[in-house]
């Protein structure tokens, strides 16, 4: 992953920076062509990074969600002309000019705002990140390292429950043509050796770590956060850009 | 029992797991698959239980389908026991992990009492009925998973690695508990690593080295074929590797366990002498 | 000179427990030494391991008697932290030990933890992957990493701390016959080209007694026997009692001994058997 384009090589704060300034240019402007101006340099953006291809299906389940977002708000405004009726005559399923452009906006704000999040992971390995709170934001150290191995456990986890679901499916325990409580709690079945075992996992993991001075004092760290020139330029131009941006667009 | 028509598999990456395998287990057989990790012996038992379809090909499981049958029909006629008995265990005591299986099949009752009972005794586990399975070793939770597979009663048990990570004595102890269930009329699909374990239980093996099946015959033919087993990174037991010169130059003859090597040395140094008289007891 | 590992009259219970986990063990083992650890489940293999690495009593509390010595540190006085640069431990979950994504950072993690300086970490990973044998393996994710191959890494982790004493407990117990028999003949070559002392607690005998000088037989928190393998597997209400597996031609060998046939040494290997099965069956089959 490192070094496949600027994107990867810079700073993981520089680019939290870059999603703050998508975020804070999303909420200054109030009307659908600059935020649609937004959402279309951020995927800019993702292309001159050349992840765009790879973020794509993440892209297509953000609109998908702005879409259900837009479709659940759109019925709930009253205010303004009646320009759609879902049931003629009844006044069932109604959309108003003022709903449809304040649902608009709303569902191309959130678009805007969060399709920096998978630019974000598809160029930064999460260790990175890890590094830069620690170092330069300071956070603690064990809550870095917890996110670390939390996500290392996952695909564990993953192999695991198919594992369980062999082993109960043997007993024939079946999850199909059940109701949804029955459903639910048909899940204890799997959940319950995936959590004793994780469990058992959790204590050898704290052992392995306390064998290997966990917790000894001070700590070095073999990887560095590091604000190349790159950094500073980027960070500089984003605050100056949403500076302006937002300034002319609020006079 | 078991029939494998030329199956396939592949997984949604391209791997290609299986390529054409056919083979046929008959009722009341003790048949061992043996390769290497990725050879594709996880794949089969993926196929066997049904939580993967066949690419081409089917496999039959006493006449029902395993891609189509219903999760409780196949658990009726197949025992799975994995590897590691914790991915099952869940219930505060042996009783109930028992009744588990045959409860999900709509048992219940004084039938169902004596399914846990049976399964229990089957295994030796009837003095710890009301423990918490999770105080008990590894291996008599191993048996207690082989036993929660017993109270369903199924005419074919299918063993995973059974005896991984347990001592010698628990792992034999498992072992025995198979051979006895396979003298009392189950059909017993092995899959192992453990070549002593295969040469002293099975019957049959099957020798599976990517994806496709390498051998298969009676253990002692497949393990004659050295060459075969060392192209898949499989070495034969210490008995066989052991007499193998010998009986090469015709001074003994072909032999799978400590005890009929014994006996043959025996017969060999004392030459008309029966050697099963010095056999000790 | 003073031994690496002394265990003094130790006994352990386990909180709320009424047995004693181990009792009156006494145990020393010289520099340099390769030891084998057997016994069956419950013995008490996992505590002796615990107790050396300091787990006990600092991490894992109980009820304890007696003094556990570690290249003269006292482990029930001496911070774990401070134990990490002396003995090194490898556990039986390939899986549940390992806390980064990717092997360099494996490494780093207890070098991190004892604020060993950047360029140094660096080094010792190198150092530490080249003995294990894994080099080609540093920027590899653990996930794509097979079961043999995570322990190498566990026990190059542990390795890059440079400790004096390694201490494996059941690292083959999730691998198959290949994967088990390079493990052990890795810390074979750990121990005979850096001298590393090695504690190994296996139950794969037929691996484990050809290649360890000396066995320790655990069973019900007491040590049974301390010898060689040779000697313990000639012991056969000892083998039959503890129920350890005899390596078959071991086995044999046994049989025709007590049949008065065979007067020799325990054979623990195929190779060596064929030799004084050869020497047995005469001129003839000398070939082998």
């Amino acid at each position: 992953m490192p070094g496949k384009s600027f994107l990867h090589k810079l700073n993981p704060l520089t680019k939290v920076v870059w999603s703050l300034a998508v975020i804070t240019l999303a909420f200054v402007y109030q009307q659908p062509l600059p935020i649609l101006s937004l959402w279309a340099s951020v995927l800019a953006v993702a292309l001159i990074g050349k992840v765009l291809r790879e973020i794509l299906p993440a892209i297509r389940g953000l609109i998908i969600f702005a879409a259900i977002f837009f479709l659940f708000q759109v019925f709930l405004i009253d205010e303004g002309q009646v320009v759609f009726t879902l049931v003629p005559g009844t006044g069932i399923g109604r959309i108003t000019d003022v709903g449809l452009k304040a649902c608009t906006m709303l569902a191309l704000r959130m678009l805007a705002m969060t399709s920096t999040i998978p630019v974000l992971l598809a160029t930064t390995p999460p260790k990175d990140m890890i590094v830069a709170f620690v170092e330069k934001l300071k956070v603690p150290y064990v809550y870095a390292l917890m996110l670390v191995t939390s996500l290392r456990f996952i695909p564990t986890l993953q192999e695991e429950l198919s594992l369980v679901i062999q082993a109960q499916r043997a007993r024939a325990y079946d999850l199909e043509g059940r109701n949804i409580i029955k459903r639910f709690l048909a899940l204890i079945p799997l959940a319950l050796p995936l959590l004793l075992m994780s469990v058992q996992r959790a204590r050898t993991m704290a052992i392995s770590m306390e064998t290997r001075a966990f917790g000894a004092g001070p700590r070095t760290s073999l990887h560095t956060s590091t604000f190349q020139l790159l950094d500073i330029g980027v960070i500089s131009s984003c605050l100056l850009l949403t500076a302006v941006l937002a300034v002319v667009s609020l006079h | 029992m078991i029939r494998a028509e030329n199956i396939h598999f592949t997984y949604p990456n391209g791997f290609q797991a299986l390529k054409g395998l056919s083979f046929h287990i008959k009722a009341g057989e003790f048949v061992a698959v043996i390769g290497q990790n990725g050879a594709g012996k996880t794949t089969l038992l993926k196929l066997l239980n049904g939580l993967l379809k066949p690419t081409a090909g089917r496999i039959l499981i006493g006449g029902l389908d395993t891609a189509r049958a219903r999760v409780a029909e196949l658990a009726r006629k197949v025992g799975f026991l994995f590897q590691n008995p914790d991915h099952q265990i869940f219930l505060p005591t042996v009783r109930e992990e028992l009744a588990f299986g045959p409860k999900n099949l709509g048992l219940k009752g004084a039938v169902l009492e004596d399914r846990v009972k049976d399964a229990a005794a089957a295994v030796g586990l009837t003095p710890y009925l009301d423990f918490n399975p999770r105080q008990l070793s590894k291996g008599q939770r191993q048996r207690v998973a082989l036993a929660s597979v017993l109270a369903m009663q199924p005419e074919v048990l299918v063993l995973d690695e059974p005896t991984t990570g347990q001592d010698y004595r628990e792992a034999l102890e498992i072992m025995r508990l198979v051979k006895k269930l396979h003298q009392q009329g189950h059909t017993v699909l092995l899959v192992s690593h453990d070549m002593e374990m295969v040469a002293r239980f099975a019957g049959r093996a099957l020798v599976l080295g990517e994806g496709q099946l390498l051998l298969d015959g009676p253990v002692a033919t497949v393990f004659a074929r050295e060459d075969v087993l060392a192209a898949t990174g499989l070495v034969p037991p210490q008995v066989i590797q052991l007499a193998r010169p010998y009986q090469e130059q015709g001074l003994l003859r072909p032999v799978l366990t400590v005890e009929e090597l014994y006996a043959e040395i025996i017969a060999a140094l004392r030459g008309e002498v029966d050697a099963r008289q010095v056999l000790p007891a | 000179m003073e031994p690496i590992i002394k265990v003094e009259n130790f006994t352990f219970y386990y909180p709320d427990s009424q047995a004693p986990a181990l009792e009156g063990i006494n145990l020393t083992v010289r520099e340099g030494e390769f030891l084998g650890l057997t016994g069956p489940a419950g013995a008490g293999k996992t505590t002796l391991a615990l107790a050396l690495n300091g787990i006990i009593p600092n991490f894992q509390g109980g009820r304890m008697g007696g003094k556990v010595m570690v290249a003269g540190l006292d482990t029930a006085k001496t911070p774990c932290a401070r134990l990490a640069g002396v003995i090194g431990s490898v556990f039986q979950d390939p899986e549940a030990q390992l806390v980064a994504e990717v092997v360099e950072d494996e490494l780093a993690f207890g070098l991190e933890n004892l604020a060993v300086s950047r360029e140094e970490i660096q080094r010792r990973i190198g150092a530490a992957l080249e003995m294990v044998g894994i080099a080609s393996l540093r920027h590899r994710s653990l996930r794509e990493l097979s079961g043999g191959q995570k322990q190498k890494v566990a026990i190059a982790a542990a390795v890059a701390l440079r400790p004096r004493v390694l201490v494996l407990d059941e690292p083959t117990s999730e691998l198959d016959p290949q994967g088990t028999v390079e493990i052990v003949a890795l810390l074979q070559r750990l121990n005979r080209d850096y001298g590393i002392t090695i504690l190994l607690i296996e139950q794969k005998i037929s691996v484990l007694a050809p290649r360890v000088p000396r066995l320790v037989c655990l069973n019900k928190g007491r040590i049974v026997a301390d010898a060689s393998p040779r000697q313990i597997l000639a012991q056969e209400k000892l083998t039959t009692e503890l129920g350890l597996e005899v390596p078959p031609v071991t086995a044999l060998f046994r049989m025709l001994r007590r049949a008065g046939v065979y007067q020799g040494d325990l054979p623990l290997e195929v190779d060596e058997g064929q030799r004084e099965l050869g020497r047995l069956l005469g001129s003839r089959a000398s070939r082998a």
